[in-house]
């Protein structure tokens, strides 16, 4: 079981076959290729069945999952553990509080109240968290364990793999500009987090509560319903 | 990683992005027919101050008339379906009968030079898409002083 994802950047490839740095590359611009297929393409093609749009998304699963059996990633050095799950917390609280401050004064800005009910007002708010933190559970996973981890592969922990992460979940955000900017400030400090904490528990609520204030702060029509991609102009 | 587990990455990525040009290349093509009609045919014959005249036919379903619609100047200007008596057509072997022709009052238009575009409408099998498709070329006419 690999612990350090950094030290397989060290491993000498045979000649004429790409390097670890370059395959990790290929490896985000094929996932980032196949939600981009998902979300411009098939969103555009599909017409009352939107089953279409599992292809790619399959295809980005199989190739998440296999990379990491033939990389030899555990599920400890994913994040599917506890034991780092409080100092993932202690360090995500205070950027949360800074952002939700910040989105609550953005909000007030543009002349919009909080409403913690806002995010689909026709489900029980417990319920609606639960489904986010599913949702954030998933996204996190694919973007920490495997575009973070792949990131550091390129340009080792810090801060260039930081940033190339949170970009890379920004621009599968296009072209929703207020949900780019969140979910680049988000995906920094996500991704710092992560490199610390490797812990998909503490980012997935995170996430989902960082969604809920989100929603509940800006104006709805700036954020356009969460829409991206192709629906983003339906 | 080793140069075997390696290989077989670069395998699935090669795999994967031969796949999804595979579906792409699928999804385009359905695309294509599922927004025009490739047996229509037609012909946007003249164009005047009285009047816009033309003739179509969807070889698909010859007996059936085509819903067109008149634009000038990029603007819509009328809508009618394609069911005015055009012997020529027929006599040409365009159409299994006389009555495939349309014709569009010319709209009051300022003095000048104008485009006129005939567009047939077009739903797809599940209805869930109406595109329009350009009959013939556009023509340009004058209305004079």
């Amino acid at each position: 079981m690999t612990t350090d994802s950094q030290s397989q950047g060290s491993t000498n490839s045979a000649p004429g076959v790409p390097s670890d740095r370059a395959l990790a590359a290929w490896e985000i611009a094929s996932l980032v290729s196949s939600a981009l297929i998902a979300e411009w393409i098939l969103s555009a093609a599909a017409g009352r069945t939107k089953l279409i749009v599992a292809i790619p998304l399959a295809f980005a699963f199989v190739l998440v999952i296999t990379s990491h059996f033939l990389r030899r990633e555990g599920l400890h050095d994913l994040g599917f553990r506890f034991d780092n799950f409080l100092r993932a917390a202690k360090l995500l609280v205070l950027p949360m509080i800074v952002v939700a401050v910040l989105c609550v004064a953005l909000g007030l800005v543009f002349g919009t109240r909080p409403d913690l009910l806002r995010w689909h007002p026709e489900r029980p708010l417990a319920g609606q968290l639960a489904l986010g933190f599913a949702w954030g559970f998933v996204q996190q996973y694919v973007l920490q364990s495997f575009i973070n981890r792949r990131a550091q592969i390129v340009w080792q922990k810090g801060l260039r793999s930081v940033v190339l992460t949170a970009f890379v979940f920004s621009f599968l955000h296009f072209p929703n500009p207020w949900l780019m900017l969140v979910t680049f400030i988000g995906g920094l400090v996500w991704a710092f987090v992560y490199q610390r904490a490797p812990n998909l528990f503490a980012l997935a609520i995170s996430h989902s509560l960082m969604t809920w204030v989100v929603v509940s702060t800006l104006p709805m029509s700036a954020l356009n319903h969460l829409r991206i991609g192709f629906k983003y102009f339906s | 990683m080793n140069n075997k587990s390696r290989a077989r990455l670069i395998h699935l990525l090669i795999s994967t992005s031969m796949a999804e040009a595979l579906l792409i290349t699928a999804v385009a093509v359905g695309f294509y027919f599922a927004t025009t009609n490739p047996s229509l045919r037609g012909v946007l014959d003249q164009a005047d101050n009285t009047s816009i005249t033309g003739w179509a036919v969807d070889e698909a379903n010859p007996s059936g008339h085509v819903e067109v619609q008149l634009f000038i100047d990029d603007r819509f200007a009328g809508d009618e379906v394609a069911d005015q008596y055009r012997p020529d057509v027929h006599e040409a072997k365009r159409s299994p009968d006389d009555w495939h022709g349309f014709a569009f009052p010319t709209p009051q238009l300022t003095t000048g030079d104008h485009q006129a575009r005939v567009y047939a409408v077009h739903t797809n099998g599940a209805g869930t898409r109406r595109t329009l498709q350009l009959i013939g070329k556009p023509y340009h006419f004058r209305i004079g002083q």
